[in-house]
């Protein structure tokens, strides 16, 4: 069934959707879920975190589908809702903080559910215990920007913030992570 | 003022970062499938209370008539109890017309 709406465009998968049909909507997962959760592994703490990351992202789109204006991608429409709750998860962490990304735990050769790896040793993973010390925006921002390569027109498309916003929360998240970069020296 | 060496080392690292892309092609395995399953169990959950609620419905309004009509009737009996206490004990001011 999925492979019979390959090349049917996300509007009418959509328009599917919205008429009830869960299929539609899986396929509409199908293709945008590898951009969804390459955003938020730069966020999540660990395996579990990137899951329900995703899953509040795609359950949120699957009822709140009828507030999709056709008027940009629906790629970009999951990827607004995507920032928005890594967002929300930076605050809720840093509320109750534990733990490192999944970047660490994979690129000091860790399985995502295997337990916190060593103190940082390498210039990179001093890089991801600087950026989980940055507030939520400031994080938000510089992993937008630093990392996925997003321009400040996207990250404001993205977050709501005004141009200005962005760039003045960039400036200063840069301030912030050189700062503690040269702490850790 | 920022040190253009800091600068460009902490480029060097984002760039370096960026790179470093991680592979989550076994966490995306089967993703639509739990997720699916999971929006399914949210309405399946959903739509009990919804049939569970609607099923009590007709037991609730008995529940309400019946209420209605127990507390019509100790009503009643509480003002023929007050009426019949009234009759056999007046109150002072019938005492004192009496006298009179």
């Amino acid at each position: 069934m999925v492979s019979a709406k390959s090349s049917t465009p996300d509007e009418q998968l959509v328009e599917a959707s919205l008429a009830g049909d869960d299929h539609a909507f899986a396929e509409l997962t199908l293709r945008h879920k590898s951009r969804v959760f390459g955003v938020a592994a730069r966020f999540a703490r660990d395996a579990a975190e990137l899951e329900d990351i995703c899953q509040e992202v795609f359950i949120q789109a699957y009822f709140k589908l009828r507030q999709y204006r056709r008027d940009s991608p629906f790629e970009h429409w999951v990827l607004r809702i995507t920032t928005h709750k890594c967002y929300d998860y930076l605050r809720k962490r840093r509320r109750n903080p534990v733990a490192v990304s999944v970047d660490s735990l994979l690129e000091s050769g860790h399985e995502p559910s295997a337990p916190a790896p060593p103190a940082p040793h390498s210039d990179l993973e001093r890089l991801h215990a600087a950026l989980a010390q940055l507030s939520p925006k400031e994080r938000l921002v510089i992993t937008l920007l630093g990392l996925e390569e997003r321009s400040v027109q996207e990250i404001a498309g993205l977050t709501g913030w005004s141009a200005a916003n962005v760039k003045v929360r960039a400036f200063r998240a840069r301030a912030a992570l050189r700062r503690l970069m040269e702490d850790q020296k | 003022m920022n040190d253009p060496n800091q600068d460009g080392r902490l480029d060097a690292l984002l760039a370096l970062a960026r790179a470093n892309r991680l592979d989550t092609s076994a966490a995306e395995f089967a993703f639509e499938t739990r997720l699916l399953a999971r929006l399914l169990a949210r309405e399946e959950t959903g739509s009990i209370w919804a049939m569970v609620s609607w099923r009590l419905l007709p037991f609730f309004a008995v529940c309400v008539v019946a209420l209605t009509i127990w507390h019509s009737q100790v009503v009643t009996e509480t003002n023929e109890a007050e009426q019949m206490a009234y009759v056999e004990n007046p109150g002072p001011l019938d005492s004192w017309n009496n006298l009179n």
